[in-house]
């Protein structure tokens, strides 16, 4: 009864926001969307994003060290997590002369956390602690086998995996909660946002085609562009990045294109890339409204992709645990940890606000690991259900739709 | 082009029935037809599984012994009886191995005994250190018959030079102890499962006829078909020949290092499978109650169609390519890979005709599902 509704509104926001089209008087209805996402000024490409393609590299990077029992420290991986330009965190040169690096984008939007540093620097601290759990917990336990109440490994299949006292992979809660905290964050409550595409003059600027200081794109085209590189700042092609989404990174890029092969959902792809290059076909063209429009339907489109992507491994983990596989569920749990704690970061554009509160997030992380005094171990189909069915109460699909790639 | 349409028309009977049948079937018996589960259960138990392993647990123990003969003298003689052991006891595996269930599937029996490739820097490392334990999940790809694989054929290109790692290597006691170990633990492992078949599980098996996710012949079903598409079409066919990969991973093979044993071992797991499916005793001629005869029965009912004889030919088309082989598939996919694709779509076929159809006729839904690979 609820989602007929809900898409009734979606439907009637679209319409009145096409009628204040109108009002504005827009004078371009044919904007130049190009095949791929090409653009260029007086020949030159407009295109940038190399801060992104870094901090995906950097973060690819954590998450192995956090699995590198031979050679990674606490302090090592820290040191990767809070890079500084010249120092020697890396295997690869390019990352260590980067003056990037991925905590200080941790939860950092302007839209969520320019005046909550208090609930930003608890959501970089999460992070700390799961590098912090990581070598101090599991590391010890790398050749024993888990117990519940005991870390160490358990078998998936031909995989070993490495799991906390509770049966959580810190690894991969880490991993997955990037995929929100870093690149769902910055892409839809900072780079997309109208405070960072509009501030200062950057409309003025843009209209007047004058470039930011010593590059060839306008400051508002680079904000995003740099949203862009958050999903596709690792492809192969980064022009026509569908060829291989999926494939290109563990993040954002992967999820997309697994939630893609889902029959449910086999255009988000297609739709958030549309999205992204008539957005910025409409920044070159002056047309703010559309590039808003865009933005609305990448936020939407992305946030409805990690819960789908959380929903489908708590179900898959669901089938394990009937089968009688109870430690065979914990890498999907542990991945659709990290899924759940990413939806704080989501954003439903008719509320700017994200589908679920940071509050409700804790909320379901504390029934999925509260069970019982072990956490994953002790938990039931049941739990699993109840926590699938309130994230997908907030989105316009189904339980049954994510819960299979069919 | 007649058999495919009534096989699909079957289906779409068989699965309008089922859905119909489950919503009225809410009480959980799920007893959906009259077909006697049990004695099928019975002839898959003491007429094929037993005896295979029965078998098995023979040559696991003559393997044991040859290593033992070989530890205590590691010359050209003991290695060769050894080596002659440990194919002869990889063939005779290869009809237990779809056996995932009770004690096996508790012990992670076909995992700990054939993970391949095996991981040679794992197995050095153990060795030189003498600090491993082979229970370990992190432990699978460095044991069973792949390790012995690299243990008796890999360490070196020459016989003295595989030798010498028992006889003059530093760490010869180091090698003649991890390749006693893992033989060991295959022998100890297979007489572990063997006599839970016997004392206890047999029992349980036989009786429990329901026809839900946790009765036998679903749980079984699942076991093979998945035996069937991951170990055996894709592990001994289709990762190799490159399907799941960018290029051809001719360093999966099953025996890589004895490099001549590819096809055989595949040949010998087909027979194994198809022979499961037609209700076939362990080495012997005689057929009792099987999925051929579950689904004959509900096509007699259904008015129908024969699945089973198209599931049975198409075991045949995939033994034909197979044959047709050259005995190493390392040196098939240098030469012609693409006789190996062409073995794969006829076991792909198979595939669908088994995990689709055949599922769906026998109202038993797949349990398993593709991992997303990290």
């Amino acid at each position: 009864m609820f989602k007929p509704l809900s898409i009734l509104l979606t439907a009637t926001v679209i319409l009145s926001s096409c009628s204040s089209d109108d009002d504005a008087g827009t004078t371009n209805p044919v904007l130049e969307v190009p095949q791929n996402y090409t653009f260029t000024r007086e020949g030159n490409s407009t295109v940038d994003f190399n801060g992104q393609t870094t901090r995906i590299a950097m973060a690819e990077a954590i998450s192995s060290s956090l699995l590198d029992f031979d050679n990674a420290t606490e302090a090592s991986i820290m040191a990767q997590f809070t890079h500084a330009a010249g120092d020697a965190d890396f295997g690869d040169a390019a990352l260590n002369a980067s003056d990037k690096n991925v905590r200080s984008k941790v939860a950092a939007s302007i839209d969520y956390y320019n005046t909550n540093a208090v609930q930003s620097q608890a959501i970089k601290s999460t992070f700390d602690d799961f590098i912090a759990k990581q070598v101090s917990e599991v590391f010890p336990n790398q050749n024993v086998v888990a117990i519940a109440g005991t870390a160490g490994q358990i078998a998936d299949g031909t995989r070993t995996r490495y799991v906390s006292a509770t049966g959580l992979e810190y690894n991969q809660a880490f991993a997955k909660g990037i995929l929100g905290a870093l690149m769902t964050d910055q892409m839809l409550n900072n780079y997309l946002s109208v405070a960072v595409l509009d501030e200062g003059d950057n409309r003025a600027n843009n209209d007047a085609g004058i470039t930011a200081e010593g590059s060839n794109y306008t400051t508002m085209e680079h904000k995003w562009d740099e949203a862009y590189g958050y999903i596709y700042g690792a492809s192969q092609d980064p022009a026509n990045p569908n060829a291989t989404i999926g494939e290109d990174d563990g993040f954002l890029n992967e999820y997309v294109g697994r939630v893609n092969d889902d029959a449910d959902f086999n255009t988000i792809a297609e739709t958030i890339f549309d999205a992204f290059k008539t957005g910025r076909a409409a920044i070159v063209a002056g047309d703010y409204i559309t590039r808003d429009e865009q933005a609305a339907i990448i936020r939407a489109e992305v946030s409805k992709a990690i819960a789908v992507r959380g929903i489908y491994y708590l179900q898959q983990a669901k089938t394990k645990i009937e089968a009688g596989n109870q430690t065979g569920a914990f890498h999907g749990l542990s991945e659709a940890y990290g899924f759940i704690y990413s939806l704080q970061f989501t954003r439903n554009p008719q509320t700017d606000a994200p589908y679920l509160s940071a509050a409700e997030v804790t909320g379901l992380l504390d029934q999925l690991m509260g069970d019982g005094a072990n956490g994953l171990w002790d938990l039931t189909v049941e739990t699993i259900d109840a926590i699938s069915e309130s994230i997908a109460a907030e989105f316009d699909f189904t339980v049954a739709q994510a819960a299979s790639v069919d | 082009m007649k058999r495919i349409i009534s096989a699909l028309t079957l289906i779409t009977l068989v699965s309008f029935m089922s859905c119909t049948s489950d919503s009225t079937d809410d009480s959980g018996q799920g007893q959906t037809d009259q077909f006697d589960r049990g004695a099928m259960l019975v002839n898959w138990a003491d007429n094929i599984i037993i005896p295979s392993y029965e078998a098995f647990d023979v040559e696991a123990k003559a393997l044991n012994a040859a290593a033992a003969a070989f530890v205590a003298t590691p010359d050209a003689s003991t290695l060769g009886t050894l080596r002659k052991a440990w194919e002869s006891a990889y063939f005779s595996f290869q009809n237990v191995e779809l056996f995932d269930i009770g004690k096996a599937e508790e012990v992670r029996y076909s995992y700990r005994l054939n993970t391949y490739p095996s991981n040679a820097t794992e197995i050095t490392s153990a060795v030189e250190s003498g600090n491993y334990d082979l229970a370990l999940p992190s432990a699978v790809d460095a044991q069973g018959f792949p390790a012995l694989d690299y243990l008796l054929f890999g360490l070196g290109d020459s016989d003295a030079e595989v030798l010498a790692f028992y006889t003059t290597d530093a760490n010869a006691e180091n090698y003649k102890k991890y390749l006693s170990d893992v033989i060991g633990s295959i022998e100890q492992l297979t007489a572990t499962v063997l006599a839970d078949w016997k004392n206890s599980f047999r029992g349980s098996f036989v009786s429990n006829t329901s026809s839900s996710a946790s009765g036998s012949v679903d749980k079984l079903a699942n076991d093979y078909i998945f035996y069937y598409e991951k170990l055996l079409r894709a592990g001994k066919v289709g990762i190799p020949a490159g399907i799941f990969s960018n290029e051809v991973l001719p360093q999966t093979v099953e025996a890589y290092y004895k490099e001549d044993l590819s096809k055989a071992l595949l040949l010998e797991a087909l027979n194994a499978t198809q022979n499961f499916f037609n209700g076939k005793a362990y080495k012997g001629s005689a057929t009792g109650a099987s999925f051929k005869a579950y689904l004959d029965y509900l096509n007699t009912i259904k008015n129908g169609s024969d699945l089973s004889g198209l599931i049975n030919v198409q075991f045949d088309a995939a033994r034909a390519k197979a044959n047709a082989l050259n005995s190493s598939f390392v040196v098939q996919i240098e030469t012609n890979n693409d006789a190996l694709l062409e073995t794969y779509n006829e076991l792909q076929r198979n595939t669908i005709l088994m995990k689709i159809d055949m599922l769906q006729a026998l109202d038993i839904s797949v349990d398993y599902v593709d991992a997303d690979g990290d």
